[in-house]
């Protein structure tokens, strides 16, 4: 294997004092073989290690990437500001220099939170990824271009709803095939908004994907887009639930594929995502991984149930695979020649309407929105949301005004006048405003 | 309650070695001699010898001995040729673990959790000791990953390669030195006991041969935890003893200082290099993971300690910045001072000439400064004020370094987070003979108040009496797998009840193992036990609770016997009358 010296700094919060509730897979115990194992390894004292303490997300770092309903307060914990924060620090080691890579092995996880935050869906309540990654716009300019890679064995559709129309950030995701998994979303159709067309990739993965398969999408696919796309900053989401011992997934894939992965991608940062086989996956995924990244001989890292025939996918699987390989490098050669005003239509705004259920909560919401579909900018979005907490049948009624990075002045200008009018109506609870290039963050109750 | 006796305490520092006899709360005699690098004993002999003409011979005398031997060993790479067996299981290379020593791997796994995955070789353990043996091996340390939650690998190993070759007996096993997990960090402790063992038991008998005919009843080694064990026990625990100095000195500050409960960090001033370690709320602080030495990262249980090239015989360094001379001590040794016969000008010299210290002729000392600052046109005043300056300044530095560094360590809880315990030093306690030069500044600097301990020059040889004897163990109880294990005591036992296991259940149980081990290696148990960390996790499968994890550490703490102050010596600043002004 290629020999690299790197040097890595680990932001480790296992969060040993917090859980969803005290027999959820996100509880307190989620990380503590995984902490036994790379301590018992010795991991921490290589030199080039580095172990960091998180930084803790303020409601500002937080409100770049989220409309909070109704506060920032109310839909989180202490224990996801630390999280959130523990991404922010490993893109502010790597983009200072103070390390070559880094690893925010942080729970609870984000990539199903959305946009519009109302509580928690799939164990997320705030999205780590994208607080870090508006972190790095603000830091470090807008022009930033940033790719997230993400190999959670579920659909990220909260990062893929956060970047749907940013054309500054290339989302691509492998997971298992929506129609046999949670969120159910996550088709190769799922390509991003109108000005961001085709900056969104889905990989829906049939169940049985060994090592062989997801390193086979991963040379054949992602890694020739990356080359393409020429990121500043990669990010890999890296959910461990691609396992094949993980008890919420059929995946087949193993600890050293995992390592194997990590090596090829060469992420700048890992954030943890999921993956709740905490005594059989994460300890020898979350050591593959770190080893990867510090360059060290990862040949060796092996689960105690390891066998030749585990990690073997069937040939169906492998036809599938290559097929659906083939589909996507073609339409990511096609992007720019896509029909967007036959697919957005040609009017001013295009606009869309969702229904989304927040599992772990039990919220369903009701969403509308419209995008300008603007000559000059990303576009300015208006998004109307209904919220009905089915356990307690309280309810949310919002707006909010979304100015994109970079924003036209008359994008801007129609996003703050909305927002005094929708202010004065008697329809909203709420009323929000993001502009992240002032990084003005408003909201306003009905009075 | 035990017979009264006087207690000798001796220090074998790198220069010079101390002697205190200390009685009751009082120091009754101090003394100092050279240390011999070759001959350790030779200056504790002298030291002895003079601090025990006080001794009344009424009483029996109790020594407790502060010895580099260990260190030096280590350091200077004396140790005997040793073999490492080890079972690894898969995980990290060997090559990447940067061990400086060859390791054996043999194939055996034991995962996370204690479980035997694949069992040991143990025929190519018996193979490899025989090549080993026919290249000289004269020492083995057997260790296996994860093998403080199952030793079941090093004790097999143990019990079969020992009755094939009794000579390597007592074999050094990891879990039987800590029961904390690092698997690279238990090889380097295992290995390096392993190869001191038989100097440190030539050493014991010596010892034994210079005390005999006194009435020295007992003999204690300082460890590098502040505590002390029997002599007989360093035999067969030799790292222990490594970096007993530091630890030394923190125990003397705690023995001797005014504020016994206080936020402080003690500065110990030597001649080369100068000691910092941090105490919060009266209680020295430890090394996250272990002592390091000689680059060799171990789990041995250390005080937090962090030594600094700077020192009363340092060199000083001035070079132009911005065309002013700018001043910088350290980190190397000049020698001794001017006043004191050397050749090139010194802190201790700057402080002569300053007239803070009296150590030696102020003529001298003002003409070595003098010649100091004649290429940048300054007199000598100018010039000791600069070089004492730059000291107070470098060690002002490092103590925040000190402070950043122990504040950035990582915390596994929202709550430690969230809010961190506050360690920052209401003072600075000095000790050493410079100390009352340097040390006044130096707190001016980080705007807290300090102290000079009374008996500053021999603080350490006091430490050494102060200190008392530590024993720790680790108790892991796994009520789901239903095992429980005290490495540190060779114990595996099944749990008889597991459903009625409580953490209350496990408090009481790693307490009396503690006390328990505690009197095996001599220790008296009296001086109470108590548990210094606890983790307990539920271990849910499947959305039912199946069982529980609890992790204990159980410690005799290091304690001191604190020593009354001379009317005269030790003072304190800044004066607060002056404050209120």
């Amino acid at each position: 294997m290629e020999q690299r010296k790197t040097r890595v700094g680990l932001i480790f919060f296992p969060a040993f004092d917090w859980a969803i509730t005290p027999d959820h897979p996100e509880r307190e115990e989620r990380l503590l073989y995984t902490r036994d194992q790379i301590i018992e390894e010795g991991l921490l004292d290589v030199p080039g290690v580095e172990e960091y303490r998180p930084a803790i997300a303020t409601d500002t770092d937080i409100l770049r990437a989220h409309v909070c309903v109704p506060t920032v307060n109310r839909v989180i914990t202490e224990s996801h500001r630390i999280a959130a924060g523990g991404a922010m620090l490993a893109a502010d080691l790597v983009l200072r220099g103070e390390v070559d890579r880094a690893f925010a092995l942080v729970r609870p996880p984000g990539h199903h939170a959305m946009r519009i935050v109302h509580g928690s869906r799939g164990f997320c309540n705030i999205n780590n990824e994208a607080i870090m990654v508006e972190h790095i716009r603000r830091t470090h300019g807008p022009k930033m271009r940033i790719a997230i890679v993400d190999t959670d064995a579920h659909h990220a559709d909260g990062t893929q709803d956060i970047y749907y129309n940013d054309p500054g950030v290339l989302h691509i995701c492998l997971h298992q095939d929506g129609r046999t998994l949670y969120p159910g979303t996550g088709f190769i159709d799922e390509r991003g908004g109108p000005r961001a067309y085709g900056m969104t990739v889905n990989v829906p993965l049939p169940p049985g994907t060994g090592d062989e398969g997801i390193l086979y999408v991963l040379e054949n696919l992602v890694l020739p887009i990356l080359k393409d796309f020429e990121p500043d900053v990669i990010v890999n989401a890296a959910g461990q639930d691609n396992h094949y011992t993980d008890p919420l997934t059929n995946m087949n894939f193993t600890a050293f594929g995992y390592a194997r992965l990590t090596d090829l991608l060469a992420p700048d940062i890992v954030v943890l995502e999921g993956g709740y086989s905490i005594e059989g996956a994460l300890p020898y995924v979350n050591v593959g991984i770190l080893l990867a990244l510090a360059g060290l001989d990862y040949s060796a890292v092996r689960e105690p149930d390891w066998d030749p025939e585990i990690a073997r996918q069937p040939q169906r699987v492998t036809e599938e695979i290559h097929r659906l390989t083939g589909t996507l490098q073609e339409m990511w050669a096609d992007r720019e020649e896509a029909d967007i005003g036959a697919i957005f239509g040609k009017g001013e705004y295009f606009e869309r309407g969702r229904r989304i259920y927040y599992d772990t909560d039990n919220i369903v919401e009701q969403q509308r929105e419209q995008i300008r579909l603007c000559p000059s900018c990303s576009g300015w979005r208006a998004v109307f949301s209904h919220a009905l907490h089915a356990s307690t049948g309280r309810t949310a009624q919002i707006a909010a005004m979304l100015v994109p990075w970079q924003a036209c002045p008359d994008c801007r200008k129609a996003a703050y006048s909305q927002f005094e009018l929708a202010q004065k109506s008697r329809a909203f609870d709420r009323v929000y405003l993001q502009d992240p290039d002032d990084d003005n963050f408003l909201s306003s109750r009905r009075t | 309650m035990r017979n009264r006796c006087d207690i000798v305490g001796i220090d074998v520092g790198g220069t010079n070695t101390d002697a205190v006899l200390v009685r009751d709360e009082n120091v009754i005699a101090a003394a100092k001699a050279p240390t011999n690098p070759d001959n350790l004993l030779e200056g504790a002999q002298t030291a002895y010898r003079q601090v025990v003409e006080a001794h009344d011979g009424t009483s029996p005398i109790e020594l407790h001995l502060s010895t580099t031997l260990s260190t030096n060993a280590i350091i200077e790479g004396r140790g005997d040729p040793t073999v490492v067996l080890a079972a690894p299981g898969p995980g990290m290379s060997f090559d990447d673990m940067g061990l400086g020593f060859p390791v054996h791997a043999l194939s055996g796994y034991i995962d996370h959790r204690g479980r035997e995955v694949a069992p040991v070789d143990v025929s190519a353990a018996m193979s490899t000791l025989k090549a080993a043996c026919d290249d000289g091996a004269k020492a083995l340390a057997i260790v296996g990953k994860f093998s403080h939650r199952n030793p079941a690998h090093e004790l097999q190993i143990e019990q079969e390669v020992i009755a094939e070759f009794p000579q390597y007996s007592p074999a050094t096993l990891g879990h039987r030195l800590s029961g904390r997990p690092n698997f690279p960090r238990r090889l380097a402790t295992a290995y390096l006991n392993a190869s001191i063992a038989r100097q440190q038991s030539l050493f014991a008998e010596m010892v034994q041969n210079l005390i005999t005919g006194d009435e020295v009843e007992r003999v204690f080694i300082l460890k590098a935890d502040g505590g002390t064990m029997r002599l007989k026990e360093s035999m067969i625990r030799p790292i222990e003893t490594i970096l007993s100095g530091p630890a030394a000195s923190t125990m003397g500050a705690k023995a001797l200082t005014r504020h016994p409960g206080a936020n402080a960090v003690i500065v110990d001033i030597g001649g080369t290099t100068t000691d910092i370690s941090v105490q919060v709320a009266g209680e020295p602080i430890y090394d996250r993971y272990g002592a390091e030495i000689s680059g060799h990262k171990t789990l041995v249980p250390a005080l937090f300690s962090r030594s600094i090239g700077l020192g009363g015989d340092s060199s000083i360094h001035v070079r132009l910045v911005d065309g002013a001379p700018t001043f910088h001590v350290g980190p190397r040794r000049a020698g001794v001072p001017v006043v004191r016969g050397g050749s090139k000008p010194t802190p201790t010299d700057a402080a002569v000439a300053a007239g803070l210290s009296s150590l030696g002729s102020r003529e001298l000392a003002t003409t070595a400064m003098a010649q100091l600052g004649a290429p940048y046109g300054m007199d000598a005043s100018s010039v000791a004020k600069a070089v004492l300056d730059a000291f107070t300044r470098q060690l002002a530095d490092e103590i925040e370094a000190v402070y950043a560094h122990l504040e950035s360590i990582p915390a596994y809880t929202v709550s430690e987070i969230l809010a961190p315990p506050d360690i920052r030093p209401a003072m600075l306690i000095g000790l050493g003979a410079p100390a009352p030069v340097f040390i006044p500044p130096a707190a001016d600097r980080l705007g807290i108040s300090w102290e000079i301990l009374p008996y500053y020059e021999e603080a350490n040889a006091v430490g050494a009496a102060a200190s008392q004897p530590t024993a720790a163990i680790t108790l892991h109880a796994d009520t789901m797998l239903g095992v429980l294990t005290v490495p540190e005591a060779d114990h595996v036992e099944r749990i008889k009840r597991p459903i009625t296991f409580d953490i209350k259940q496990a408090r009481s149980e790693a307490i009396a193992w503690a006390c328990r081990f505690a009197e095996e290696i001599g220790v008296e148990a009296s001086q109470g036990v108590s548990i210094v960390e606890e983790e307990s996790f539920n271990v849910v499968r499947g959305f039912y609770t199946a069982g529980h994890i609890y992790s204990i550490k159980a410690q005799v703490r290091p304690q001191v016997r604190r020593i009354k102050a001379a009317e005269t010596s030790g003072v304190e600043g800044p004066d607060q009358s002056k404050e209120d002004v």
